[in-house]
This record gives structure tokens, sequence and C-alpha cells, in this order.
């Protein structure tokens, strides 16, 4: 798919959209001259002694000795590093809802209506260097809801959140927990790997024949209508599911599949290859490396954990060197996160693909920045730091890999959101009146248990286990 | 219609006899015989109605001002003269509130589910077969349904008079689309709940479909409710164009009708508002989403947070009727609040200790609080069209809550009884017959022992659409 | 709450029968005489010693210092320029009994009954689970892996990485004693009770188990007095419950107390004085910093992570990082574990975390040694690098609390082991699939 023209037709919505008198507000863009710190670029490498200069949002210059135009603040980092701000290609963070589990797909609905602006982790994230986050929807259904890419302006409303211009995502899943949720829960398919592919493939013919059918109603109802005689056509109802099967197909949307085992990744490339979808990534993939050829060869990208396995039994023959094989083979990888705490410390888990399988520590930054921003269609503009790309940065006390160095500082369009020296304790921005200091029903829920990927988290209450239920 | 049975009649003289022993209210005997004979003579004599006058009364009027010893006449539901000089037509049944009664023009709720028949338990529910393709009822689908159809008996209804509500907006208790908007007069007996204006418009939540994790269905999220509605409008479009092709050219296949789709064209042609019962402020903002695709008219119902969208509501004039059903006075302030009311006599009062973090949370708390029950002013403040609905509040915390309101929401008691007649009116276009107390309008108004806000106030008697009801000797 | 979900155990019995738990690794360790050279030496409770020497005979350290006389005997390993730690030890982890979480058929940490003090994880643990390979490579050389369900959920074992039975991989089979009491304040969302409800419910479950408690004293007290002189009574009847308990009233065995909330710890830490003579530790603890004087003056033990998401919503973020160092200020003997089944080699990264927030690097390395050692009472076999310990140690090329160090050698009990793993193998097998076609 082009990229490009997507992005495009997004621009002249836009463009529509304040013609006919909506407002699009404004976000509050920042500037600030950051001094003397080792500018880690990610494309370009590690610049000694660099300052970076953000105007209005964006990284207008990086150089030596620069000099702070009036009014704009400067921070001496010398001795620390800055870093782009930190891309989670998969995050359930901040989701009000995040699996609408009652049919094996549900294209219609989309994670831009289930944003929740007000959730405290967006600043526990922003704390660990993260600005960009890919909020999912669940893994309970074949194809499930689309994605949004959100930026972590903590305190603005939801749709200020948004990563303006984004590539649209969705959600695909296959193998066990479709399997499980629908086949095994409710009785209907897919209850096995053959039924996930028929899914798919069902879904796709059904939206194309509807494609025909609505656009051979459309054209018979104009005609009608202009002549104003003969026989009226028989309306066909515009549908929500597969107008978005449709835009899948026609590559302006970018599929992120939940999968495991080197098979039903090799099934969904082969359906792909079918029906002309190119660009997609394959998410948690714990079984990519056994397939980073065919992979590579179809252009395929991959997002994975770091070293997450034997939770349940589809990752079971997976290795914490997945990334570093995938990355090998040249396969534009990124890890993520999955998980309210991983988001947090999402630059160790990255430093922990340079433990397993010795890839360098660029590429392994890499897979936290540039390559996630890749995915999400957002690498035009967050990812680096290069001139002309948003002032998303973060301070960092020391190397990000170290295990000691803090975030210190975090911007994201050159406003700071996150200043460890200025962190207060309560950073809570919605507040329930009717919950108590002492309030047990207050205690979030510790992550510790990997029995179910976080993406299956609204599925708990399918599955009879009420009490792993997260509702924070 | 209000006819006394013996046992009624005996219900009264029996209240009367407790006055006259307790000798409080030596001034009200006079009233209650009248009314007494007057609604025995009303009974009778269908053909000409006799009017009825209730005068040496207090009249609180919707903009906040007050009449004394003033007149109200009425006949056929319809006020015929009010005011200190309302001329008593020579067959009027005369009573004598004897400068001791408040009557408040009747309070409208603007949307209640009182009547509504009960939902069914998520546990009675049968598992689906097809979860993710339900029939609409199990997706929570139902604007077919009005309550003047499916209207059951209801206890509400008598306590809600007692309250001193004459008027209401109802529709049927349910989920994304629970059904139609319609207002009633109100009566202590439910089969006299008169309707008043029929479906003017449509209900709707984000409310998920029933059924629990057991026997759910398709929506069963927020998003999900989201694309359920639009595909219901786009289906109802459909449907809509089908059977105006179909109604010129019978040639043509004609559309399989469907009673819940076809409940849907009103608000497809953008004919009929939507009364969307909403609180948090990112789910307004879903709401004006919806609005912009379909360009219906909407009024928010319950409106939590409505405060924090006030300025856009005003811009697209979409009025609410606020719910009133705080969140509960946090205990400590509570506790903080009697405190000082006793401190005055005891100083000696021991000091909480609290740690700066609870301290800091409790400023949180109370901030959030308060913004909470100052909802309706800063509407009011931001000039939004703002009325009242319990929106599901038991009728058992109305004073509690009033109180509220009028102790911390910033609001006066006329500020309240505005909201709660003339505002409401307005929203629900019923402005022209109520809401207020003025000749030709319909009588419908409460008669009050003392001021509404004073302690122990309370409804001696309801009139609703001219028919007297009496509370006293139950 | 403990339900089983119905189609995990089907869809586990379906596939979890041909899910082989074989490690696979085909290259034998070594065993007989070491000499380790050149490396810091972090021997943990005797400092450091730079360019040091560590000889290892059999099973045990035999030297440890920087002057030692280095015969032909041993097989010298040059670790010039590199780093010798004792072996992690993951103090609270289900390595071994639970093998996928997911497939129920391969959990074994949860049996049936609210008391069951007789069951050991011991006997359940899979030498050959896939996760031990896995865990030892990475300087994570013994675990206490415990089991978890009811109130007292049986006896966590202390256990090697290395061997080929439980018995051979055990340091200390009775670990602790894995309780959990009752919550005296409400369960969060879903939990309707009302207050006085839960006050009734918490009162009527503590006394449940106090009478248990006392049951098994009266039960020690009889089989003693019957010991000590069986004329003319008769032998009182066995009771395994009551038997496995008798270790733990004497003192020998740790009561390990899972806890979160800042109540629950004030719960147990009162629930605990007014059970004298017998050791305990708690377990958890997220909110420990709330009340780190308490514990502190409780004398009792911490085990902890620091990698999740705060407690409270008007929490620091920072406190999960800071809760083992504010505790170990005020006095606290902390253990970090990694609470975890498969990922038990990211302990050293959570004290990482705690190093990084106020625990410092060697009381981090601390908590992951010598005091989780002391709090299971093998002190005397591992948790620091000894003369007379076990050989229990790991080469790395840096700080093992970084996660870019590798760990280059390990040693258990002796044993050089094979550095593999499946982990290992697939990266071998995978990094350049397709070689032999090129």
């Amino acid at each position: 798919m082009n990229l490009r023209e997507n992005k495009m037709k997004k621009l002249i919505t836009l463009f529509i959209l304040v013609a006919f008198g909506f407002t699009v507000q404004a976000q509050e863009k920042g500037s600030v001259l950051i001094q003397n710190a080792t500018v880690i670029t990610v494309t370009n490498g590690d610049l000694e002694d660099t300052d970076v200069l953000i105007r209005d949002g964006i990284i207008e210059e990086i150089g030596k000795d620069l000099r702070a135009p009036r009014g704009v603040e400067t921070v001496d980092a010398s001795g620390k590093f800055v870093m782009p701000g930190i891309i989670d290609a998969h995050s359930h963070l901040n989701g009000v809802d995040i699996n609408e589990a009652r049919n094996p797909v549900t294209a219609e609905v989309t994670m831009e209506e289930s944003v929740d602006p007000n959730e405290v982790g967006i600043y526990h994230a922003l704390a660990g260097g993260a600005t960009t986050i890919h909020l999912m929807h669940g893994s309970a259904n074949v194809i499930g809801g689309q994605g949004e890419t959100l930026k972590l302006r903590y305190g603005v409303s939801q749709e200020e959140m948004k990563f303006e211009d984004a590539s649209r995502t969705i959600k695909f899943a296959l193998g066990e927990n479709p399997t499980r949720v629908h086949g095994q829960g409710n009785g209907v398919q897919p209850r096995t790997r053959m039924g996930v592919e028929q899914v798919v493939r069902g879904h796709f013919d059904e939206a194309l024949d509807y494609k025909r059918k609505r656009e051979a109603y459309l054209e018979a109802k104009a005609e009608f209508d202009r002549r104003g005689r003969g026989t009226p056509p028989v309306p066909v109802a515009k549908n929500l599911r597969y107008e978005v099967l449709n835009d899948i197909i026609e590559g302006e949307i970018l599929v992120h599949c939940h999968s495991y085992r080197a098979d039903e990744i090799l099934m969904l490339m082969r359906v792909f290859n079918d029906y002309g979808v190119e660009n997609y990534t394959f998410q948690h993939a714990n079984e990519a490396f056994k397939v980073a050829p065919e992979l590579a060869k179809n252009g395929a990208h991959t997002s994975v954990f770091s070293d997450w396995w034997a939770y349940k039994f589809e990752v079971y023959y997976s290795t914490a060197y997945n990334a570093s094989i995938l990355n090998a083979n040249g396969v534009v990888n990124s890890i993520n996160s999955d998980n309210d705490q991983l988001l947090r410390t999402l630059n160790h888990e990255a430093a922990k693909v340079v433990r397993y399988g010795n890839t360098s520590v660029n590429d392994a930054l890499k897979m936290i920045t540039l390559h996630p921003a890749i995915q999400l269609g957002i690498d035009d503009r967050v990812g680096s730091i290069e001139e002309g790309k948003d002032g998303d940065v973060v301070i960092w006390s020391g190397h990000p890999f170290d295990i000691y160095s803090k975030a210190e500082m975090t911007f994201v369009d050159g406003t700071k959101y996150f200043d460890l020296a200025n962190d207060a304790d309560d950073m809570r921005i919605h507040i329930n009146p009717g919950t108590e200091f002492e309030d047990g029903s207050n205690f979030r829920r510790i992550v510790d248990n990997r029995e179910e990927d976080a993406c299956l988290q609204d599925t708990f209450i399918l599955l009879g286990e009420q009490s792993a239920h997260n509702h924070n | 219609m209000a006819r006394l049975y013996f046992e009624e009649i005996n219900a009264v003289i029996s209240a009367a006899k407790i006055i006259i022993r307790t000798g409080t209210m030596k001034k009200y005997i006079p009233l209650l015989v009248l009314f007494f004979v007057g609604m025995s003579f009303a009974g009778l004599q269908a053909q000409t109605t006799p009017a009825h006058a209730l005068t040496n009364v207090t009249i609180h009027n919707a903009d906040g001002s007050t009449t004394e010893s003033a007149t109200i006449v009425w006949r056929n539901g319809v006020i015929e003269a009010i005011g200190t000089n309302a001329n008593i037509p020579f067959d009027a049944y005369e009573m004598d509130g004897g400068d001791s009664l408040h009557v408040y023009p009747g309070f409208i709720d603007g949307l209640a589910i009182w009547g509504s028949p009960d939902l069914p338990r998520s546990q009675d529910l049968p598992r689906l077969e097809e979860p993710g393709n339900p029939p609409y009822d199990r997706a929570g689908i139902q604007p077919e349904r009005k309550p003047s159809e499916i209207l059951k008996e209801d206890k509400a209804f008598e306590a809600a008079m007692k309250a001193g509500f004459t008027t209401a907006g109802l529709y049927p208790n349910g989920y994304m689309l629970p059904g139609q908007v319609e207002a009633f007069y109100l009566s202590n007996e439910s089969e006299d709940v008169e309707l008043l204006k029929e479906s003017f418009g449509l209900a709707g939540s984000f409310d998920e479909a029933p059924g629990g994790w057991g026997s759910g269905a398709y929506p069963s999220t927020m998003m999900g409710v989201m694309a359920q509605f639009r595909q219901v409008m786009f289906d109802a479009t459909a449907l809509q164009q089908h059977m105006k092709y179909y109604a010129q050219n019978p040639e043509m296949p004609a559309p399989d009708r469907d009673q819940v789709l076809e409940a849907l064209f009103p608000l497809v042609n953008q004919e009929k508002p939507l009364y969307f019962e909403v609180d948090q402020k990112e789910h307004i903002e879903r709401l004006f989403k919806l609005q912009d695709e379909f360009g219906f008219d909407a009024v928010i119902v319950s409106g939590r947070e409505a405060y924090a969208k006030a300025d856009e509501l005003k811009k697209r004039n979409i009025p609410v009727l606020a719910n009133i059903d705080f969140t509960d006075i946090p205990e400590w302030y509570k506790k903080q609040k009697e405190a000082e009311e006793s401190d005055k006599k005891e100083e000696d009062a021991p000091e909480e200790e609290i740690s700066d973090e609870e301290q800091n949370y409790r400023e949180k708390q109370l901030e959030a609080w308060k913004a909470e029950v100052t909802n309706i002013k800063k509407l009011m403040d931001a000039n939004v069209s703002v009325g009242y609905a319990s929106a599901g509040m038991e009728l058992k915390d109305l004073s509690g809550k009033l109180e509220i309101l009028l102790d911390e929401g910033g609001l006066s008691e006329s500020d309240v009884v505005k909201l709660m007649t003339v505002n409401t009116a307005n929203i629900l276009g019923i402005n022209k017959t109520h809401g207020s107390l003025e000749k030709g309008k319909n009588a419908s108004f409460s008669v009050f022992n003392k001021v509404m806000s004073e302690e122990k106030a309370k409804v001696l008697h309801s009139i609703s659409n001219g028919t007297i009801h009496e509370f006293e000797g139950k | 709450m403990k339900k089983l979900n119905i189609f995990v155990v089907i869809a586990a019995l379906l596939f979890g029968l041909n899910a082989t738990t074989e490690a696979q690794i085909t290259e034998k360790p070594e065993f007989g005489k070491f000499a380790i050279t050149g490396a810091t030496i972090h021997t943990v409770t005797n400092g450091t010693i730079e360019g040091g020497v560590i000889l290892i005979d059999g099973n045990e350290i035999e030297y440890v210092g920087n002057n030692a006389k280095i015969t032909n005997e041993y097989t010298r390993i040059d670790a010039s320029g590199k780093h010798v730690y004792p072996g992690f030890i993951d103090g609270w982890t289900s390595l071994g009994i639970v093998e996928i979480s997911a497939v129920a058929v391969t959990v074994d940490n949860a049996e049936l009954g609210d008391f069951n003090p007789h069951m050991y994880a011991f006997t359940a643990f899979n030498p050959h689970s896939a996760s031990v390979p896995v865990t030892r490579v990475s300087g994570v050389t013994t675990v206490l892996s415990a089991p978890s369900s009811g109130i007292i959920a049986g006896k966590a074992a202390v256990m090697d990485l290395w061997g080929y039975s439980p018995d051979s991989m055990s340091v200390k089979k009775s670990g602790a004693l894995v309780m959990e009491l009752p919550s005296s304040t409400g369960g969060g969302w879903w939990d309707d009770r009302s207050e006085k409800e839960i006050k009734e419910e918490y009162q009527q479950e503590i006394d449940e188990i106090n009478e248990f408690f006392e049951k098994a004293r009266f039960y020690d007290r009889m089989v003693k007095a019957y010991e000590a002189d069986p004329s003319g009574k008769t032998k009182p009847d066995f009771d395994p419950r009551m038997e496995a308990m008798r270790e733990v009233l004497a003192g020998e065995v740790p009561i390990a107390i899972e806890v979160s909330r800042e109540q629950e710890i004030l719960d147990a830490i009162e629930w605990t004085k007014s059970h004298e003579g017998m050791e305990f530790f708690l377990v958890g603890a997220e909110e420990g910093w709330r009340v780190a004087e308490e514990i502190a003056e409780a004398g009792l033990p911490v085990l902890t992570t620091t990698l999740y998401t705060p407690s409270r919503d008007y929490d620091n973020y920072q406190r999960p990082y800071q809760n083992p160092g504010l505790m170990a200020e005020a006095g606290v003997k902390v253990a970090i574990v990694s609470d975890d089944t498969e990922n038990s080699r990211n302990a050293p990264f959570e004290a990482g975390y705690a190093a990084a927030y106020g625990l410092g690097q060697e009381e981090a390395i601390k908590a992951l040694t010598i005091n989780p050692a002391e709090i299971f009472g093998v002190d005397d076999k591992i948790g620091s690098l000894e003369a007379g310990k076990q050989a229990n140690l790991f080469i790395s090329d840096g700080n093992p609390l970084q996660p870019m160090t590798k760990i280059e050698q390990v040693f258990i009990k002796g044993y050089k082991i094979p550095m593999d793993s499946r982990h290992i193998q697939l990266y071998e097998e995978f990094l350049d699939r397709d070689a032999v076609n090129k």
C-alpha cells in the first residue's frame, strides 16, 4: 500500500472537516534547547556534546553550541543522554474496553472510541521515557478492532491524544486466543487453526461481494434518481464491517496480527498474498524466528517480547533470541510491552536484545524507536532525532540501557510532560470522589502473572476468571 | 380520575381529626372539608365540570418570585385565573388555604423509568447460539418500545407525587436504544397515569448488550455500541429508502418491514431528538461524534460531567436533563462540617491526625466532589439549557440530594424550582402547558405545608391535570 | 477466584500429553577441580577481591582469595577482567512445578484443600523442565520453588538448578511453609461484601487458622510425650498434616506469608506476634514501604519484587522500585525475587531496579544471595563465595544486574554447567536457518 497516498487522503479529510466548521484543537507545542548531551539519533549514530533545538514542537536543529532563540528555555544535559521518545507498538494502557469479544470478526469497532485519557499509567509510561503507544484491541477475535496510535500527552482530551495522521491499523489474532474464546467459549468457528484461516478468507470474500453489490446499488440509485424513471434498485445498506475489511484489502489499514506459531504466521502471509495485502506486522510472534527468511521475503514486520515464553503452549518452543535472529535476517522488528509495567521499562527490555544474541546497541534501540514508528506508519514524524521530526525526546541520566539510568525529562512535541526534579506523588487527573483514601477497591492489580497475554484481558470474564478482570 | 370512595372520605375525615386534635393547623380544616365536597360533585357531574378555587396560599413562581395570599382557579385541568386578584367564578368550589400553604408548579421529571417493565436478570437470559449476531432485543436495540404501551404498575408514581412531581418524561428501562420518550400526567394510581405527549424522542445510552459472561451478546463494549449504533442507522436508512421506492414502484421486490428499524426513521430523518443517558466527559465527546455523523438533535440525560463540556453543549444547543444522584459526601468532610457547626459550643473537639499524603488525597477528592455537585450551577452559568431527570435515581434519595444541591451545589431554592419546572418543560417541549402557573396552563401543581426547603416540608396535595390527589390521610 | 477454567483443562488434556518437557541438553558438565583466576571476586560476605582466585574441589569451594597455589590437578579458567559472583537465588518462583501456566495438566503448584502443610514442592519438582537450563545459564543457580493455594499451600523447596532428581538438586526440602492469611479489607470492585461482613469473615478465617495451629501444637506435645516415654500410653494416630507442622513449630522451617497491602502486612505482623517460637517472613509486601518501621520492628524479613505498577493510583511512579530500598533502610532484611516461573532469570533485573532506586549495588546483590540464603536457613551452604560452601557461582563480563551483561560460565554444586538451553539451541538452529542451502 502507499502510505503517502493514505496520508494525503487523511489530509484532504481534515481540510473538509475544517471547511465545515469543525475545529481541530491545536496541540500544545513547546520549544526547548537541550545542550551538551550525548544525542542518540538512532539514524545517525550517537553525537557527543551536542545540542538539540526544538521549536514549536519540531526538532529544528541538531548541532554544537546552538543559541537559544528568545524566550526558549534551555536545559543543560552535560553528561546525559538524549534519545527519541520510546514507541510501544503494542499497548492496552488506557483502553476503556479492550476486547469486543462477542464475534470472531469485529473490524468495525475501533480503539479510537475506547481511549481513556485520564489513566495515570500514561504518566508512569512518560516517566519510563515512552512518548507514543499503539493502543490496540485485544486478541479475542480473528479480526479484532482497529487500533489507535496515541501520543502520551497526559492531561489532554481523548481527541488531542491522537497521533495526528498516523496510519490506520487493525488487530488480527491467530491461534489459541480466538479458538479458545469463540470455538471453546461460544461454540462458533473457529475452534482450530484451520478455522482461523477460513474466518479470514470467508470475511474477505464476503467483503468483496458486499463492495461489488454496494457499488452497483449506489450507481443504480444515482442513475434512477437522476432519470426519475425505471425501476429503482433494492437498497444495499452500508456495512461498516465490510467497509473496513475492504480498506484492509485495499491497503489503507496496517494489519497488526497477534500470532505465535510459525505455521500460523505462514498461513496469514499466504492469505495476504492471495488478497494482495502488503503491509503488516506480526505481534508477539514468538516463533517468527523459525520463519525469518519468509518474513523477510514478504516484507513482513514483527513486534515481539524481549523474553516472554512458556506461559502458554504456543510459546513453549520459543526463545529470547527471537529478536536477534529476526534482526540478523533483515526483518524490521520492534520490542513491545503489551503490559503497563513493561511499558515503563522498555529501554531495558530492548537492552536484553543485546544480551540475547549480540544485536548491536543501536539496532536494539531502533526496536523501541524507529522500527515501531515504521510499523505504525509514523516514521516520517518520530522514531529518531532528526531535524524536521517531532520534538518527542527523552533526557536520560545515563545510557538508556544502563539499569541505573533514569528518565529525567520527557518531551512530547517539545512540551515537557515529565520532569523527575518536579515529580509529584499523586498525578491523577480524574478522581472518583466516592473512593476513600484507604479504599481497597483502589488497589491496582499488580501485573505479575503471565498466564494470559494482557491482550486477552477483557475476556477473562468470558472464561470465568473474574478475579483477573482488570478494571483500574 | 379522582373519585372519592368511602375509605378515602373516611381517611380525609380522620386526617382532619388528627389535625384538630394536635391543634397545629386550625385553618386547614375548611380546606379538607371542601375538597371532600368538591370532589364528590366532580364525580357526579361530568358534563359541566365546576371549577376549583384554592385561596389564600403562597404561590412560588417558576421565576423565583412569590405571590402571597393568592388564589388559583382551574377547571377541566386548565388554570382559569391566578394571582391576588383572581376572579372566583360562581361555580367554583372554594378551598381556603388559610395563608399557611405553599403552592409550587408541579415538578417535572425530565426522564424517569417509572412504570417500566422489569429487565430480565442476566442469569435468566438463554445462551445465544450466535452471540455475535443476536436478535435486536438481546443487543439492547428496542427503539420500537413506547412507555404508553407497556407501562406497568409502579409504586414510584405515588412516591413521585408525594415528592412534588406532577409530570414526567418516561422511557422504558433498557440498554443502548431502550425505546421512545413520552410525557405523562402523573397520578398516584398507576392506571391513571395519562399520556400527555406521545413519542417525541428516542432514548439511548452506551450500555452494552445484557447477559454477563454466560449469555452476553454483541455489542459488549463501548466501542461495540458505537459501531452497532451506526450500523442500525445505516440499516434503517436502507430500509426507509427501500420503502420509499417500493411505495412508488410496486413492481420491485417488497421490503422486509421491520418495526425496530422503522422506529429509527425519525432519528435518521433528524425529526426527533435522541435522549442520551451519559455522564462521563469522554462519553459526551463520543456522543458528539455520533451527532456529527448523523445530525440528530440530542438531549443529554444524567450528564454528571456535562459541566466539563458546557461551552460545547451551548454551541451545539444540546440541553441537559441533569441527574442529582451525587456521590455521597466524603465521610471525613461530613464530619468536618458537623464539627465546624458544633465548634461554637465545644472548642475541645479532638483534631484528627492525618498524613500529608492523605491530606492531599482529601483535597483532590473534595475538589472532585464539589465539581460534581456544582455541575448544574456551572451549566446554568454557561447558559446551557438544563433541566432535571431522575434517570434511575430512587425517590427516597431525592430530599437528601436536593439538600446537597442547595448547600453545596450553589443553587438557591428558586433555582431548583426553575430547574425542575420551567426548564425541564422547555426541554421536553411541554412548556406551552407545563412548567409554570399561569392562566391557560395546565393545572399541575403541588401544595406544600411549608416552604419546600424547610425541614419537615411535605406535599399535602398534588394537583395533576386538574385532578386533586390527597396524601395527608395515607 | 480459584475456579479452574474448564476450557483450559480440556485444552490441556488434549495437547498437554504430547508436551515434552525434556531439556535436550546433550553436552555433559565437567566435574572435579577448577581454578578460576584473575577475576574480580564478589564474595558478598567478605568484600571484593580484585584479580583473585577461586578454587573448586568437587561440590565445594575450596578457597577464595588472591594468594593460592594452583597445582596441575586444577582445570584453569582464566577470568581476567571478568567478575565472579555467588550463584543467584531466586527466592520465590514456581519453577519446576509449573511448566506452562495456561496448560493445567502441567501446573503442579496448587493442590486442593485449604490446609496442606504436607504437600512438598520437592515432590513435584521436574528436574527436566525446559525452564531449568534457561534459568541457570542466566546466573540463577538456586530457586525457592513455592506452591500456592488455599491457606497453607504446602512447603516450598530450595532447589539447585542442576541434577537429575529432586533429591540431588535439593538444598533444603522444606524451605518454607507457604501461607496466605485472609484479608481484613475488601477485595476490589467485585467484592460487594459490607464492611461488617468483611470483618466477620476475616475473624472467622483467622480463628480457623489459629485452631489449626492449636491442633498442631497439641499433636506435637502429644507425640513428644509419647516418644519421651511410651510406657502405659496408646500410640497416637499418625496425622500427616500435623506431622508436617512439627518442623515448622520447632522453628526449623520458616512460614512464608503472602501479603501485598498495608493492612495485610499489619495484620500479618499482628498474627505472627500471637504465634511464638516460629520463624516467619513476608512475601510480596508491595506496600511494605508504608509500614517499613513496623516490619523492621517485628523482625520479619521480606521477599519482594520491583517490576510492577504502583499499587495505588495516587502512588509515586517510583514506589515499586524504591520499596526494597525503603524497607532495607528501616532495617528490614530484603530478598529480591522474580515471583515468576519461566522468567525466574529476570530476578537480577528486578534487583537492578531496587539498586538504582535506593537499595544500592551491594545490598541488591545481597538481596539475591546471602539474604535469601539466611531467610531459608541455607546460608551454611550457599549465598556467598566462601571456602566450604557449595560451589554455586557464575562468571560474568560485567555487573550482573545490567541487562546487557552476559553470563559466561555457571557452576552449580561444583559442576561446570554446559552453557546451553532451549533458547540457545533454537538460536543456533535458526540464526541462519537455510545456511545448508547457501
